[in-house]
């Protein structure tokens, strides 16, 4: 039995150590790496990034960002490198221009809407409770008595 | 002014269903390349089939041709194998990038170019051979240069060696009449 267990684990060690392993001269590289590979989009299999996909094109992409990486290039500047192949659309975050702007203008301009909507229909009733409230106190009285008479 | 606030629901949802619908008839997969309008990246790279030749940018400039990105492994890339042949006998110049698999270690068989060019030659006597030749990118240097993702991708280059085009899927005879077919002439044009 324990030579099983024993086996087992072995068998367990050798999965953990065929996964990639990826050197880096520093922890700054290391975390600008995998900034990047959870920030690139894969053009192929498109909505996965390029560490989630295993496309020919995320594994080129992804090493060939670990090679820029390792060549001391900034993230600007291997962002742009990517963005010169596969266009604005291989980044996650997209750039501000004038199509994009609509993702921040569209929302701000809904709530503005809302908003003048609100202030609109607040002052209409506000403009009309005290001519409808000016009667009240009479037309009370008056319903008061009407069904203070009806009663026997 | 009431009124207007009576329709407006109406009209956004009217606005949104229209937005919706027109995604339904979009391609997805569609966009503008980035490396339309720029030149041929610089690359030197060897021939498939004459592998002491040495292709680079410079060789290439002096005719409209089609950069037809494939690989056997690519059942698309074989089914408009014949089509492409159809092209070129119709006088169309069409080079090959050839778009190979990168190997893992742990499973593969190392690269083994004689096995390729076996591999090659037997599918292009099968579909039809469309390429005046082909150029080997072993690591995918050149197609991540030209911004592919995948093949088959084509492009039109022109005579002075700019990308004019770039076609993500393959080319059928609809695909070329509407799409290929006018970019081709325009810049094929002395």
């Amino acid at each position: 039995m324990k030579r099983y267990v024993i086996g087992l684990l072995w068998l367990m060690c050798n999965t953990v150590s065929a996964e990639e392993v990826l050197a880096f001269a520093n922890d700054a590289q290391r975390e600008l790496y995998y900034q990047l590979a959870a920030e690139l989009r894969c053009p192929q299999c498109q909505n996965q990034n390029i560490a989630d996909s295993n496309a020919i094109v995320a594994v080129d992409m992804r090493q060939k960002t670990y090679q820029l990486v390792q060549q001391g290039q900034s993230r600007q500047q291997i962002l742009q490198y990517m963005i010169n192949r596969y266009g604005d659309f291989v980044h996650y975050q997209p750039p501000l221009n004038r199509v994009t702007i609509w993702l921040w203008l569209a929302p701000l301009l809904l709530l503005l809407g809302l908003l003048a909507v609100g202030l609109y229909r607040r002052r209409n009733e506000a403009a009309q409770t005290p001519d409808n409230l000016a009667g009240t106190p009479d037309e009370l009285e008056q319903l008061i008595e009407k069904y203070r008479s009806k009663k026997p | 002014m009431r009124k207007l606030f009576f329709y407006a629901p109406l009209a956004l949802f009217l606005l949104l269903a229209l937005f919706l619908l027109s995604g339904l008839f979009s391609d997805p997969r569609e966009r503008a390349s980035a490396t339309l309008n720029k030149s041929l990246p610089a690359f030197a790279l060897a021939d498939l089939m004459q592998p002491q030749h040495i292709w680079t940018a410079e060789q290439l400039k002096g005719e409209t041709f089609l950069l037809n990105v494939w690989g056997t492994w690519c059942p698309t890339c074989n089914a408009e194998l014949g089509y492409l042949t159809e092209l070129r006998q119709q006088g169309v110049k069409i080079v090959g990038l050839y778009y190979e698999l990168p190997r893992d270690p742990a499973f593969d068989a190392p690269f083994n170019l004689q096995t390729l060019q076996q591999d090659v030659s037997q599918k292009l006597a099968q579909h039809g051979d469309p390429y005046q030749f082909n150029i080997l990118d072993l690591q995918r240097s050149l197609s991540l240069d030209l911004g592919v993702s995948g093949a088959p991708e084509t492009f039109i280059i022109d005579a002075q060696g700019i990308i004019r085009l770039h076609h993500i899927g393959d080319i059928n005879s609809q695909v070329w009449r509407s799409k290929l077919a006018p970019s081709y002439q325009q810049w094929s044009q002395p």
